[in-house]
């Protein structure tokens, strides 16, 4: 008995790491070509036969795309935008969860599904009447103002996955806080929101991923180097200049180094997760 | 006079304590209407900048608009677009590419997500890392992915069809966005390769949730892996998994990005969806009211289809 399931536990074992380093060789493996490529010149690139291993390695292509071109700056107005689209999710979505996890009232299953609508609204179908919109109120080809639309798509999203882990969270600890003679509100901050803490940072990193990458309202909302975001940036330069790969790699590598730190504390969040801990102790 | 000052200096505390304002916002949240008042601040947001565009964006749908013929005027033409598009056969062609498109995806990608959770979820030594690394494709901007991949499958310089022509799969490389027959599949692959980290890192929070009293009792029982993934994962992750389908479909139907990037519809119409017909409609041919319509079916499409899910999976009775 206790040798069959040891064999048991050693066969999930292996099929555990068969599955994930395929998994992870899927991921990576464009990653890594794609790396490969911004330190290869050009010639190295356009070859006859292909070269796994770079014979010789140049950061000439990351020179270029940073000294030559307007990438420092929409690196820096996707910083501003990431950043204000965080920060105002964060205030009006957190309360708009947790409405949604703790509290059964009319209309509640209206509402929820009325945020669900939100976000099924076709991005082509705001985006013109949107740059209108903007324009009229002074917003348009500002990082404001981009902020602002994509803390509006983004914040149904967050409210449902939020959502999600306050369900996760348990009740008892906040009747005992009410009990006690803590407020709502203070139930809320001191109790749910610490416990919920894992999912409160994974909703945030979500979002600010979901900013950074973001390219059609971008694309239609600013017009100016002022507060043109990177990902239109790169793609406006592959069009007009017909950019070199390794030029158009060294940008790609470039531009996911800070969500790579962000998701490198998150990791750290999540493993020392409250939720999981006190579910568990 | 020293009664009224003291009097006073004995009020100020509860005077201090009416202006703070977190007391303040304590007291609000006693009132029987704070589960309300705690939407408003997004309720007014999504209502200035999401709602009022739509509504406009709806009402195009029944007017002429195309900006690169003025002398048409902007007049309402009634249901004229939708009765063209029942005639228009770009519009059948891409309304089943959004289906092959999207279900394919999530399928894939949902299968591959919950795979890498639980493998994930085992905390075996040295998968951390793997952890991060499979996790990393969704961070990749639409941009990037893009045309990291068109370079990874490029007809002269493809790594990809170099490698299959060595192992032996393939004669000669293969133009895979160029062929119709191959081009939405090869989408599908680096949309599937973009998209499961998404159901990776959402489903393995949910199990982190999961108490592993749960797991230890039922394996106490008997219950091997299988039945403890469905009697007790899978449950306990309802809500995620149902959340997270919902917000892929939705994020698969409505953005074009990839395919813009990657065929931009073709070669043909052969990966031509819904989102991408109505943004080059509005932007290569300028004919907002006709994008307007489209962008009108499908929104009533996912409306339907989100109603449906969220009553099968009874995510509103928890």
């Amino acid at each position: 008995m206790i040798t069959t399931s040891r064999r048991a536990r050693l066969g999930w074992n292996i099929a555990t790491y068969a599955v994930l380093i395929t998994l992870t060789i899927f991921c990576i493996f464009p990653l890594v070509w794609t790396l490969l490529t911004s330190l290869k010149y050009e010639a190295d690139i356009v070859t006859q036969t292909m070269q796994y291993i770079p014979k010789r390695i140049t950061f000439d292509n990351y020179v270029a795309i940073w000294t030559q071109s307007g990438f420092p700056t929409l690196v820096f107005n996707s910083f501003v935008v990431t950043a204000t689209t965080v920060v105002l999710c964060l205030i009006t979505g957190t309360l708009a969860a947790y409405s949604f996890s703790r509290f059964h009232y009319p209309g509640r299953g209206v509402l929820m599904l009325g945020y669900l609508v939100i976000r099924m609204f076709p991005a082509v179908l705001m985006i013109i009447p949107l740059f209108i919109l903007m324009r009229g109120v002074g917003l348009l080809d500002s990082r404001f103002g981009l902020a602002l639309a994509y803390t509006s798509f983004l914040l149904p999203l967050f409210v449902w996955m939020l959502k999600g882990f306050f369900d996760a969270a348990p009740k008892e600890l906040e009747s005992a806080a009410r009990i006690d003679g803590c407020t709502r509100l203070g139930a809320m901050v001191r109790i749910v929101l610490p416990l919920a803490r894992n999912g409160l940072v994974a909703t945030s990193v979500f979002v600010a991923i979901a900013a950074w990458n973001e390219f059609l309202f971008a694309l239609m909302l600013t017009t100016s180097q002022g507060s043109r975001t990177w990902p239109v940036g790169l793609q406006l330069m592959v069009g007009e200049f017909q950019l070199p790969w390794g030029v158009l790699a060294a940008g790609g590598i470039i531009s996911i180094i800070p969500v790579m730190i962000l998701f490198a504390i998150v990791q750290r969040t999540m493993v020392h997760g409250i939720t999981a801990g006190a579910v568990k102790g | 006079m020293a009664e009224r000052m003291s009097a006073l200096s004995e009020q100020s505390p509860s005077i201090w304590r009416r202006l703070d304002p977190a007391a303040a916002l304590g007291r609000l949240s006693e009132s029987r209407y704070w589960m309300y008042l705690l939407l408003v601040p997004s309720a007014i947001l999504i209502l200035a900048v999401v709602l009022y565009p739509t509504v406009y964006g709806f009402q195009l749908s029944f007017r002429q608009m195309r900006l690169n013929r003025p002398d048409l005027g902007t007049g309402f033409v009634g249901f004229k677009h939708y009765i063209y598009m029942w005639s228009d056969k770009v519009f059948w062609l891409s309304l089943r590419n959004t289906a092959v498109w999207v279900t394919f995806a999530v399928v894939i990608e949902f299968a591959l997500g919950l795979v890498a959770a639980l493998a994930l979820n085992r905390n075996l030594p040295g998968t951390k890392i793997m952890g991060v690394l499979i996790l990393l494709p969704f961070f990749l901007p639409n941009v990037v992915a893009g045309h990291m991949w068109a370079l990874l499958l490029d007809p002269r310089l493809g790594v990809v069809n170099d490698i299959l022509v060595r192992l032996g799969f393939l004669e000669t490389y293969k133009a895979w966005f160029a062929d119709p027959s191959t081009a939405l599949g090869a989408a599908i692959l680096v949309e599937a390769w973009h998209g499961f980290p998404f159901f990776a890192l959402l489903l393995l929070a949910g199990l982190k949730g999961v108490p592993d009293d749960l797991y230890k009792a039922a394996s106490v029982d008997g219950a091997g892996p299988i039945r403890q993934l469905r009697l007790i994962t899978l449950p306990m992750l309802r809500s995620v998994i149902a959340a997270a389908v919902i917000l892929r479909v939705i994020g698969l139907v409505n953005s074009p990005d990839l395919l813009l990037i990657l065929t931009g519809g073709g070669p043909g119409q052969s990966t031509q969806v819904l989102s991408l017909y109505a943004f080059q409609k509005a932007y290569k041919d300028f004919n907002f009211g006709y994008a307007g319509a489209l962008s009108v079916v499908m929104f009533v499409l996912l409306m339907v289809f989100a109603w449906a899910y969220v009553r099968v999976s009874k995510v509103n009775q928890d």
